[in-house]
């Protein structure tokens, strides 16, 4: 196994199998992995920061097997940050916290291409920073119908007085996001809300929407996942890369480029990829960074 | 013996009676799971609901209701009920016989074995001539408050009584209403050889639930505090109509 | 319309992968009842109750667990349960060919139909009409809520069927079921031949009915006669919508944005 070290802040960081290809359908090496976040830390850091990650491990590449990892691996260097959980089975679990370069390059180091964070941080579990719709289009729906599902919530909740922010999950769908920032709202808030908000955009809107979860009932249509709004669910870190044939990144869109784009465009219009996603935060920086400070308040609960 | 005596009834037909017991022919193993709570791993009680009060309603609160439209309901009480119950005399009537292959296997519902009870000294020469005639008892019978349809059959010396499924609910090929597309003969004739080469003499012993035995192991390296390694489902990419030719040619170049 | 998949996926035979969906082909025939209040006439929804929490829990609350103790679970979720036969979860892989006449029909356990979904049409048709040319059966193995299936696949009218088989070890032995003593006597033999050939039709299941079903609807019929017809009280408050205030801003809110969109 060929091993590198790298020294970041003072800190000896061993990197390992720098030439694998984990993307072998697309050539994206681990060491194009390492660079993709080294580049994009700036943007996503403030978005890991004080919150218990789940690695989803690819140790293989996207085309064979992974594994969620939530325990902190015990091998884990001295400088990883880890916060102390309560896992569902009421047991107490340390978890890694992201804070800075080394931990970010350090997880992507072990292969975890995809960094999912739950909604709220690790120090106030039960308190959703945020409340997020993940619309995810069943069979035979696809980036036109999402693309016009999200400009309709986006209206919707803006006549609710609340403003909102979409990305890309990586995948097929977008997710909305709703910032809160609020000491007093919970995930019984979030939930309530967000499938009041799902319910009554699938009695609007039956042929487009559904808030079911079945499989069968999302044919042809775009599932409002409200049920994401809880303190035991994880969801994609926006900048994250996707474990899919391309190494498409979690992106935040501005709502102009869905309106340029309602009504049309194909499966893939929306993906963002590594290089693109660099430049893009680069030039516009974090589209994203209203959802960590603004204060937002849930009304009529 | 393979099961214990679930029913015992008569075999009837012309001037013919004889006494057998049913015996199940089939078991089924699973793993069972529960539902739990996700937060706290409880386990979840069914409970009915007053869909106006919300709240838990108990067993002598209940009523049966068949809805007659919406919202409104025909109540059944349980002894208007009991009295639909049809009587059972404990006769398995044979009302007709059929060649056993004119049966549509969509009809074929679950399989006992009879054994012959004391004097039943027509079952011997019944199962013979059923075989040798590849012949089917078309009858019917009540049994456990409900009626049944079935057909009477032979499998070497023994008789099984097959239970077959009432017509109307039986689905037909044409509700599916399927789309017929233009195939032409070198498609038909080069599929049709891909399938003789492929063709291998059944032989149940082969297929073990493998499935079973690997959720088994994947539980017990769970309960050992084990990471489970999630793999996605893998679906095949659809043979394009227009490359089908092609595809089929290339399977009988493989199978060569 | 079309009919609603229980299982969407792919049927696959050597190197043709044909795009399909499975439907039912039974329905079951008999009379349902719903149970309701007594005091009101209002339906009872079984739901799920957490006694540890002392609520109703959702949908989405729920995860399935293996007892591995009294009262110890393991959850599993539909990932880890899905990837437990990960190649038969979306894809029903015809392993071989047989002749049909060879399953023993004790092996038959539930019968489905296939039906072709977009753009696999053509290469359905062509399996439906060759396998009912060679009168043989795909047999293949795949994965539907859980439970590995061993399947046969059949022609049937132009359509695909699958049937679901038992294993054999399912399959009880029907040993020392037979008489005790030797073979039948021959005079017996052709006698109940005799009378089997004389009480011989067409198989006609439109003949037979359910008897209790039939009695259950007759009762029915004669209570609505009577005019014994009861009316469940109207639903206020709709199922799960969320609080008043807040259905009722959204559903204002929601009017607003079909007004400005033209929507």
């Amino acid at each position: 196994m060929s091993r590198t070290y790298v020294e970041i802040a003072g800190r000896s960081l061993p990197l390992s199998n720098l030439e694998k290809d984990l993307y072998p359908s697309y050539g994206f090496t681990k060491a194009a992995i390492l660079e993709y976040y080294r580049r994009i830390a700036p943007f996503i850091l403030p978005h890991l920061q004080g919150r218990a990650l789940t690695l989803k491990r690819y140790p293989g590449g996207v085309e064979k097997e992974f594994f969620f990892e939530k325990r902190c691996p015990a091998h884990r260097p001295a400088w990883v940050s880890t916060a102390e959980v309560v896992h569902h089975n009421g047991e107490p679990m340390m978890m890694c916290v992201v804070s800075d370069l080394e931990t970010l390059l350090w997880a992507g180091n072990l292969a975890a291409l995809e960094l999912h964070v739950p909604l709220s941080r690790a120090g106030s579990p039960q308190t959703p920073d945020s409340l997020v719709f993940d619309l995810d289009p069943g069979d035979g729906a696809g980036i036109p119908e999402c693309t016009r599902v999200a400009l309709i919530l986006r209206d919707l909740l803006f006549q609710m007085g609340l403003a909102s922010y979409v990305k890309t999950s990586g995948q097929k769908g977008l997710h909305v996001l709703v910032p809160l920032n609020s000491k007093d709202t919970t995930f019984d808030d979030t939930k309530t809300f967000s499938r009041a908000v799902a319910g009554i955009m699938e009695r609007h809107y039956p042929d487009l929407v559904t808030s079911k979860m079945a499989k069968n009932e999302r044919i042809g249509k775009v599932f409002i996942n409200w049920s994401q709004n809880d303190a035991s669910k994880t969801m994609i870190c926006v900048y994250s890369l996707r474990a899919r044939e391309k190494p498409f990144v979690s992106f935040p869109l501005e709502w102009k480029e869905l309106e340029d784009l309602d009504g049309q465009g194909d499966r893939e219009s929306l993906q963002v990829v590594h290089s693109e996603a660099v430049r893009r935060a680069e030039a516009k920086g974090d589209l994203f960074r209203e959802v960590l400070v603004k204060e937002q308040k849930l009304p009529h609960l | 013996m393979a099961s214990g005596t679930i029913w015992k009834g008569i075999i009837h037909f012309g001037e013919t009676d004889i006494p057998v017991k049913l015996h199940t022919a089939v078991r089924e193993e699973r793993i069972q799971f529960h539902l739990l709570h996700e937060p706290d791993l409880a386990r979840l009680r069914q409970q009915l609901i007053c869909a106006l009060e919300k709240r838990p309603v108990s067993a002598d609160e209940q009523s049966r209701g068949f809805e007659a439209g919406e919202g409104r309901y025909i109540l059944l009480d349980p002894e208007e009920l009991e009295q639909t119950v049809p009587e059972s005399d404990r006769r398995i009537e044979v009302h007709e016989f059929v060649k056993t292959s004119r049966i549509d296997p969509h009809f074929l519902d679950r399989v006992y074995y009879l054994e012959p009870d004391v004097q039943a000294k027509g079952y011997a020469p019944l199962a013979e001539a059923l075989k040798e005639l590849d012949a089917a008892g078309i009858c019917t019978w009540t049994m456990r408050k409900r009626s049944y349809f079935g057909a009477l059959q032979a499998s070497g010396k023994v008789l099984r009584l097959n239970t077959l499924r009432y017509a109307d609910e039986v689905v037909s090929v044409r509700s599916l209403d399927l789309q017929s597309a233009p195939l032409t003969d070198k498609e038909l004739a080069i599929g049709s050889e891909l399938i003789e080469k492929l063709t291998a003499p059944f032989e149940p012993r082969k297929y073990e639930n493998e499935h079973q035995r690997k959720l088994q192991a994947m539980i017990d390296k769970k309960a050992r505090g084990e990471n489970i390694v999630v793999l996605s489902p893998r679906r095949l990419k659809p043979t394009e109509p227009d490359n089908l030719l092609q595809v089929l040619e290339a399977s009988l170049k493989k199978v060569a | 319309m079309a009919v609603q998949g229980i299982w969407n996926g792919t049927i696959g035979f050597s190197l043709v992968a044909i795009p399909v969906r499975v439907v039912t082909a039974v329905v079951p025939g008999h009379v349902s009842f719903h149970l309701l209040h007594s005091k009101d006439y209002s339906r009872l929804e079984r739901k799920m109750y957490c006694p540890a929490d002392e609520r109703m829990v959702t949908p989405e609350e729920i995860i399935r667990g293996y007892e591995v103790l009294p009262g110890k679970y393991i959850p599993l979720t539909d990932e880890e349960l899905e990837s437990v036969s990960p190649e038969r979860s979306r894809t029903i892989e015809i392993i071989e060919f047989i002749d049909m006449k060879d399953v023993d029909p004790i092996y038959y356990d539930h019968p489905y139909y296939l039906v072709p979904s977009k753009g696999g049409e053509k290469a359905y048709q062509l399996l439906a009409e060759v396998m009912a040319r060679t009168k043989k059966a795909g047999l293949a193995k795949f994965v539907l809520a859980e439970r590995e299936h061993l399947v046969a696949i059949t022609s049937k009218d132009g359509a695909l069927a699958l049937t679901t088989l038992h294993y054999s070890d399912e399959v009880l032995p029907d040993g020392e079921m037979s008489p005790a003593k030797g073979a039948a006597e021959s005079g017996e033999v052709a006698r109940m031949k005799k009378s089997i050939e004389n009480m011989m039709k067409d198989f006609d299941p439109g003949k037979y009915a359910d008897g209790r079903r039939k009695k259950i609807m007759d009762l029915l019929e004669a209570k609505v006669k009577e005019k014994a017809l009861v009316d469940a009280p109207a639903m206020t408050e709709k199922e799960e919508e969320g609080p008043a205030d807040l259905v009722a801003a959204l559903e204002e809110s929601m009017r607003k944005v079909k007004v400005k969109e033209g929507r």
